[in-house]
Order: C-alpha cells, then structure tokens, then sequence
C-alpha cells in the first residue's frame, strides 16, 4: 500500500472510530492531531492505539514514542511502513 | 420542594416549547423515539461526538432548565435513571464478544456507566458540588426527588438540578419486547431535568410530598393517597388532575382503578403514557406536564387548566414499584 493510499484510510478510520464532525477529506495529513489541530485528548490517544493494532497489526510498545508517532496522521503512516516492513 | 424551571425531551415535541405545546396521541407503532432538538447551540461539537442519545437529552434539558432559572452553579446535580447508557453499554460489550475481550477501547466504557448524564452535566458547568445518580427501576426519578426534599432541607439557600433520564435501542427493545413489556402499551424514552429550591420565590410548581410504595395491596394505595393529601390538609375533592400511569395493558388496573376512585371523581385523568410511552422514569415526564399546566397549558381531556390548583402523578409500574407525588400550584 502506498503512504497516499495509507493516509487516506487513516483519515476515514479515524473520523469513524472517534465520531468527529469533520470530512475525512478536509483533514491535512501534517495537521497536528492534538490541541491545536483536530483537538484529540487522551482517551482519543487511547482509540489511536487500539486502531493501529486492530487495524494494522501495529503495536506501540514504548509509550514514550506516543507523541512522535501520533504527532499528524502523516506520521502515524510513517511508523505503520516502517513497522511493516519490518514484520516483512 | 419548589420548582422554578423545567425541560423535557420525549416522544412529544415539548423541548423548548412548553408555551406552543400540544399533547397529539402519538402512532409511533409501539416503539416511540425522541422528538430531538438540533445540539449544536446547546453542546461544544468536541463534545457531543461523544454522547450517546441519552447523554445529549440529559444535558439538553439540564441545560435548558439552568438557563430558564438563570442558574450557572447548581448546589448539588441529582439524576435518576434505570436502564443507563444502554447504547454505549452495547457497543462495549459487543466488542468485548468480537474482540475475544481484548483492544477495547476506552470511550465507550467511560460513556457506559449510569452516572455518566449527571457526571457530563457536572464536567460541562465544572460544577464540583454533590452529585448523586439514583438506580431504583421505576421509582428511580422518585428517588431522586427525595434525596433534592432532604438536601434542600438541610440547606434551604441551594438551587439543585434533579432530572431523570432512559433510553431505548435496538437491543434493549428488542429484548424488553421478548419479556412482554410492550405488548399493549408504546415503549417510550425521555429526559427530564428541573431546578428545585426550598423557596417558593419565581416557582412554577411545588412537588409538595412523594410516596413510594412497594408490592402494596389496593388497599395500602388507597390510604397512601389519602395520607399524603391529609398530610397537607387536602381531601379528594381538592384534586383538579390526575396524572395516571394507566396503559392498555390490564395488569395494574386494579391499582388505578383504586386511585381513579379514590381521587378521580373530580379531577380530569391524563393518561400521559399515552403521550411519552412507557419506560422506567416516565413520571419525569409527567412532572414536566404538571409543571406546564400549572403553568395555564391545557393539556388534552381538560376544558380548562387555570382552575388546576392540585395534581396528583400516580404510577404502578408492572415489576411492583408504586409513586404517588402531590403537585400544587404557585
């Protein structure tokens, strides 16, 4: 899958499993998700994680790599294809 | 226990509209949905994503009642309900089953729990004050209407929000329906809140005494009505409306035709099932009608509301639980 085509299941995931009042196509993919972005907290952290190992098989085992990873949905992408290939 | 504002959300159009309502017999088939507002000017959009329905008719109609009484700081929140955030308990537990109890996510678990209307309406005004959710099947409201007497009398300068609030969703109707419960009467769904305080300055209405009974015999209906209006120096006679419980279904008519007897041979009789089907703290409902008619709003089966000066709610629920409340004008 291409990072494109990623980050655009991303986005329509995302809107889904946190039920927000946004088109999936209006979000930026460098949008920060938290605060002054799309205003995640962290309970929304908390469905990110579920997301990505239910969705992608990703799991986040260093929670300290949680602000990095979930900085944007771009660099949610990033760290599944990289993930993934290493899986591969 | 004076009222000085109150807002309902039900099958009826009564949101925000106690001067234009009209009570219409509802043909929802025999389950009755919500007539709901739009929430948007009423709740923060990052909020309401994740409200269940009964989340957002709770604090529509919480808020709606602090903004009619001008209150911004309630004393204490009280809510009853029965059945809960049953939408947000099903999809918890459907995921526990899909994902083999494993990935479970938080925000429909945080959003199960049976406190989480009064817990939301206190988040939102940031309200740290006492706040208590009774679950006490059909005398739930009841419950806590009694706790809003007691407070208020311990401390007669507070303000407190009491509502009630129950919703229905697939699941729970289909099983409630499994069980019988809606074979001859609507299921119905609704919310309620009111502000109470222990002056009679600016109220509506005064809730002037509750029984609650419960597995009683006719007979101890019969003077539990009769003590309560003696109570505060009433007879039969004195009561111009009945709010009953009465549905189509038999099984507790012995129980109303006691109280229709008893106080019904002078006072007009609403049915208000009829109007809000039939769900564990309807009598929320009903306390919102009699809120309004005191009010002059002429409900259906009345000539005329002005002459109501006493009401009297009565509800037998089929699990046993028995309410009577006195209601008076102010």
């Amino acid at each position: 899958m291409s990072r494109e085509q990623l980050i655009e299941d991303l986005k329509r995931q995302i809107v889904a499993q946190l039920n927000l009042q946004v088109q999936p196509e209006s979000i930026n993919a460098d949008e920060p998700l938290f605060n002054e972005g799309l205003g995640l907290d962290s309970i929304d952290a908390l469905e990110l994680i579920v997301l990505m190992q239910q969705n992608y098989k990703i799991r986040l085992v260093n929670a300290e790599d949680g602000p990095k990873v979930f900085q944007s949905i771009g660099t949610m992408a990033d760290f599944i294809l990289e993930n993934q290939a290493e899986q591969n | 226990m004076f009222i000085t504002a109150a807002s309902a959300i039900s099958p009826q159009k009564s949101f925000r509209n106690a001067d234009g309502f009209t009570a219409v017999p509802l043909t929802g088939g025999n389950r009755l949905l919500c007539s709901e507002p739009d929430y948007s000017s009423l709740i923060e959009p990052k909020l309401i994503r994740r409200m269940s329905r009964i989340i957002r008719m709770g604090v529509a109609t919480a808020i709606d009642a602090l903004q009619q009484a001008g209150v911004t700081d309630p004393s204490a929140i009280i809510t009853g309900t029965a059945y809960g955030c049953l939408e947000d308990t099903g999809i918890f537990l459907k995921r526990m089953v899909e994902n083999k109890e494993e990935m479970l996510t938080p925000t429909a678990f945080i959003q199960s729990t049976h406190n989480t209307v009064g817990a939301q309406i206190a988040l939102m005004l940031k309200c740290n004050s006492y706040n208590n959710t009774y679950v006490h099947r059909a005398l739930s409201f009841e419950t806590a209407l009694l706790d809003t007497m007691m407070l208020l009398k311990e401390n007669g300068t507070s303000q407190v929000l009491v509502g009630a609030a129950d919703e229905l969703t697939d699941q729970s109707f289909i099983i409630l329906e499994r069980f019988g419960l809606f074979r001859k009467q609507p299921a119905g769904e609704g919310a309620a809140f009111f502000v109470a305080k222990a002056s009679p300055d600016a109220a509506i209405a005064e809730v002037k005494g509750i029984r609650t009974l419960i597995n009683p015999g006719t007979q101890q209906v019969e003077d539990a009505v009769k003590t309560l209006l003696q109570t505060h120096g009433l007879g039969a006679d004195d009561v111009q409306l009945l709010l009953s419980g009465r549905t189509a279904d038999t099984a507790m008519d012995q129980y109303y035709n006691v109280v229709e007897q008893t106080i019904g041979n002078e006072a007009a009789v609403i049915q208000f099932k009829a109007l809000c089907g039939e769900y564990p703290t309807s009598t929320s409902f009903a306390l919102w009608l009699a809120c309004i008619t005191m009010q002059g709003k002429t409900m259906p089966g009345m000539t005329d509301a002005s002459h109501v000066r006493y009401a009297v709610i009565y509800n037998a629920d089929k699990s046993g639980y028995h309410s009577i409340m006195l209601i008076s004008k102010c």
